[in-house]
This record gives C-alpha cells, structure tokens and sequence, in this order.
C-alpha cells in the first residue's frame, strides 16, 4: 500500500525508530504498513507543531516588535505599563481579541465571509513549510519549491478579494479591489526577482539554493553576483513589501480614505486570523529574503580561520533567526518611514519602473552565466 | 451495443493507496464542478471554480506530474479565476437577479453531457491496458529539469521552435493588450 513519506532528515530519524517501538504490538498488527504509517504519523504532527510554532509563536513577538519600532521611529516609549517594558500588553491584546464576539454585518455573504480569512492563512503556512530553517531543520524538501511559492501567493489575493466582497461593505469592497490590484501587479516582480535566484543558483529547490551559498558572505547570493545580486536583493525587498500589503504600499487600508479596507467589517477570531496572516507573511517573506539572498542558515564566516571557528559554533537556527529578525526590522523601519504613495504612482511604479528593471535584471543575470562558465 | 460495452470495462480496478485518493479527489471535483454550474450566485461559482482547479492540480500531483500541477494553480487560481473576481466585483448589482434558466436549455444542457459521457466511455473504455498500466509516472519524469530540458532541445524531440513561437505570440498579446488599455491624448482634452 502506498503510504506517503515526510522526507527530511527527523523524518529519517522517527523512521528509523518507530520499527522498534512496533515490535511492542500485537503480532497481528506488526508489518512494513503499520511501521509507515506510524512514522508518517508521527512526523506529520511534528512537521505541524513545528510549522505552527514558527508561525503562530512569531505573531505576538511580532506585534510587540511593531509596536515598539514605530514608538521610537516616533520619539515614544510604546507600551510601558504591563510587564517588564510592556511585554505582555501582546498576550493581553491578543486575548481580548479572541474573547470579542464574532458576527457578521446585515447583508454579508456569512459563508464567504467566514471562508475568506481561513484562505488568507493558506499562503503564509504553506511557505513556511518549504523554508530550510537548519541543516535538519525543514518540513518539506521540496524540488520546486520556488513555483510552489509562487503559485500558492494567489491564494492571498483570492482570500482579500472574497473578504472584502462578502462584507457587504463599500469601504471593504473599494479596499479589496485596491489591494487584489496591487498584489496581482507586485506578484510579477517578485516572481521575476525569484526566477533571478533560480538562475544564478541553477535550482528551484530552497535546500539547494542556500547550500549554493556556503561559504563566506562573498558566496551570499547577493554578493555572489555583483551589483546585480544587490539590486535583486531591493527589487525583492520593494516587491515584497508590497506583496504584503504593508507601509508605505498599504493604500489597501489607507486609514484616511478606506477605514480599514477589506476587513473593516470584522471582529474578534476572523480579524485576528487577517491580522495573523500579515504577520506571518512578514516572517516568510523575510525568511525568503534570508534564503535566497543571506545565505540561510549558513553562518556570516568573513574567510579568517579564528574568527569563522567561533561563528561555526553557533547553530544555524540561531543565525536564520538572526537574520529573519534583522530583516523585519528593516521592513518595520521602512513602514514607518516612508509616506504612502497614491494609487496611480504605486500602479506606475510597478507596471514603469519595477518591471522593465526586473526584465533587464534576468537579462544580466544571463550574461553573467553566460560569462562565467 | 451497450452490452458490448459493458463487456469491455475493465471490472477488476486496482484499490492501492492512490486509487483511493484519486476516487476521493475525483469525487471531489465532480461534486465541486456541479456546484459551479448549479450555485446562482456568480461569485460563488468562481469560488466553486478554484476548488475544482485546485483537485485538478490534486489530480495532477497524484500523477507524479508536479511541475504540470503547480502551473494549473499558478495560471487558474493565480491568475485565470482572480481576474473572472475581478470582472465580477466590478459589475454592479451582483446577486440581486439571479439568472434563470429555463426547461429547454436545461435539457439540451442534459443531452449534451449524456452524450459527452457517452463518447468518453466508448473512447476509453476499449483501451485493454487501461487496468494494468501503471498508476503514475516514475518520479522525475515530468519534473522541472525533464520539462525544461525537452522544451529548449534543438534535436528531434525537442520542442525550441514552438516554444518561441509562443513567446512572440505572447508578446504580441502584451502590445495589443497595451494598444488597447492606452488612453489616446485626443481623449484626454
């Protein structure tokens, strides 16, 4: 019988480990499909509670992590009063936010309007999934794993553009049919900046592409290739930011003209879930940024041997998280530093700017393979 | 003729792992696909569309054929089905009059999709090595390299000529699509 596998290194390991623990059952049950079938088990639940830790776990660091960036860009304090500098004013707000009532407005598609924000969610997990957080570390070794990102984006798009619609609400509407534009046109760069990576590293897999950048930070993706590496690395910080709807290109929920955007009619769970989503996305972007263009998880050696011993000795993880970390806040800095484009120039930036600079940018890619070999 | 037919069904199907799944997806698109068509709402039916796109791409995945799987979500559901929402939430008055079929479109609708059912059976059902062919494809055969790699082969068994004929066909598309959204500057005034 056919029993589908988790192929990674722990998948490996439980594999190894779950025949043993089968030869304490019943002799009726013991067998080549119950072992598979257990170890599948047990991996896919570890694969879950890992996926979810990341994700769930990161939102509330996150939102703490805002909160107190955008008080000091501001010359504040941010919250003070709960906890040790207002670290658990999160855990406060969180739960208030899952304790409000949950309802829909008169008039909203309820079936729709429930299902919108489990889609959103669908992206951000996903992409979690595929990124290589260690050596051992990674859920799904998957061989096209950057199509795979690409093509499951547009479930983002979908979720917003149902949310909005289903609130029956012109605000969410208007907010919706903003941010469905945005993201479609934002999706082409950054699919284009990632074919870029594809192409210097001559593969689709994240496992390959970051192992294709061990080494120094000379071998990091955005060093590898001169200038153009830098170029791609902004094209893919610019694409992204707006691919998540984030400040300065949030004229989804433009406070001053749309209330909220596409989920100005929500509250308490669903809301939660939307915000949840754009935290996560936060993480996975950056997480993509750190594969494909810092390096991993490989550590930051600068080539000599007595520094590079010490930086060795620190696992991976620590150093992904490092650098997903320093990447956030560099978004968060630029969210609260830049002013809002209006519609037309975010459109123009796009569809003038970002586009031809993307397709010359695979152009000189080329050439660079071209001249290297 | 219909006992001849039947007598050329294969009866033993295989029952692994995978024909089960492709039972239960298969299931799933039907009931999805019926939804589409039966559902008033527009807007539900391009939802109800995604779900049939997305078993499809399910479908494709149980084939071992990957690549071909995440293009079908990449270009339906990314692409195809976000611009049909599109076209929807821009037309007013949506939902309010729903459209109403009536009996005779209804039945030449019946009598076509019997008579689809009908061709499909005849035209696949005779294969003899229908029951006994394997299930999928060895692992890598549709893959990204295999694909790309008989996509840009010059020799006989490549396909380089038509795949640049279908980028200029594209590109074509682009500059008229252009043409066509570009605002004369006599309008402007």
């Amino acid at each position: 019988m056919y029993v589908p596998s988790v192929t990674n290194p722990i998948g490996d390991y439980v594999r190894e480990w779950v025949p043993q623990l089968v030869a304490y059952l019943p002799e009726s049950l013991q067998g080549e499909t119950t072992c598979s079938v257990i170890a599948f088990a047990i991996n896919a639940i570890i694969c879950i509670i890992a996926v979810c830790l990341v994700n769930i776990g990161s939102a509330p660091i996150l939102i703490y992590m805002e909160r107190k960036v955008c008080a000091h860009v501001q010359c504040r304090l941010g919250p003070m009063r709960l906890g040790w500098h207002g670290t658990i004013q999160t855990i406060a707000d969180v739960l208030k936010m899952l304790f409000k009532e949950v309802y829909s407005p008169q008039g909203a598609d309820k079936k729709l309007f429930y299902l919108a924000p489990l889609i959103v969610l669908i992206a951000p997990f996903m992409i979690a999934a595929l990124i290589p957080f260690g050596h051992n570390l990674l859920v799904a070794n998957v061989d096209m794993g950057i199509p795979l990102i690409i093509a499951v984006n547009g479930f983002g798009v979908l979720g917003i553009l149902l949310g909005g619609w289903s609130s029956n609400n012109k605000y969410s509407l208007m907010g919706s049919l903003r941010s469905g534009a945005q993201m479609i046109s934002y999706e082409i760069s950054f699919a284009l900046v990632l074919l870029f990576v594809v192409m210097v590293s001559g593969s689709t897999n994240l496992m390959e592409i970051t192992n294709g950048q061990a080494g120094t930070v000379a071998n990091w993706m955005i060093f590898k290739v001169p200038v153009l590496g830098f170029l791609a690395f902004i094209m893919f910080f610019i694409a992204s930011t707006a691919e998540m709807n984030r400040a300065p290109f949030d004229i989804a929920e433009a406070e001053q003209e749309l209330t909220g955007g596409y989920h100005t009619e929500y509250t308490g769970t669903p809301f939660a879930m939307f915000y949840l989503a754009e935290y996560i996305a936060l993480v996975t972007n950056s997480a993509l940024a750190v594969t494909c263009f810092l390096g991993g998880f490989h550590a930051p050696c600068i080539g000599f041997e007595s520094v590079d011993q010490i930086l060795l000795k620190v696992p991976g993880v620590i150093w992904f998280f490092a650098k997903v970390y320093f990447m956030i806040w560099c978004y968060m800095m630029v969210r609260w530093t830049f002013v809002r484009p209006r519609v037309d120039q975010l459109m123009s930036f796009e569809w003038k700017f970002m586009l031809p600079v993307n397709m010359l940018l695979l152009v000189g890619g080329a050439a660079y393979i071209a001249l290297s070999i | 003729m219909l006992e001849n037919l039947l007598s050329n069904i294969p009866l033993t199907f295989p029952t692994g792992g995978i024909d089960i799944a492709f039972y239960a997806v298969a299931f799933v698109i039907l009931a999805m696909a019926v939804c589409t068509v039966a559902v008033k709402n527009v807007l539900k039916s391009a939802v109800f569309l995604i779900f049939t796109f997305v078993g499809t791409a399910i479908l494709y995945m149980l084939l071992q054929a990957e690549f071909i799987a995440l293009a079908q979500v990449m270009v339906y559901v990314g692409g195809v089905v976000i611009f049909v929402v599109f076209t929807i939430l821009l037309t007013s008055h949506l939902g309010e009059d729903n459209f109403s079929v009536n009996i005779p479109r209804t039945f030449a609708a019946g009598a076509l999709s019997v008579a689809f059912v009908m061709v499909m059976v005849k035209s696949l059902f005779p294969a003899k090595e229908l029951a006994t062919m394997p299930s999928a494809a060895p692992e890598g055969y549709a893959g990204l390299k295999a694909i790309a790699l008989r996509l840009l082969d010059y020799g006989p068994s490549g396909y380089i000529i038509p795949f640049e004929i279908v980028s200029v066909l594209l590109l074509a598309t682009l500059i008229s699509a252009v043409t066509v959204a570009r605002k004369e500057k006599e309008e402007k005034k």
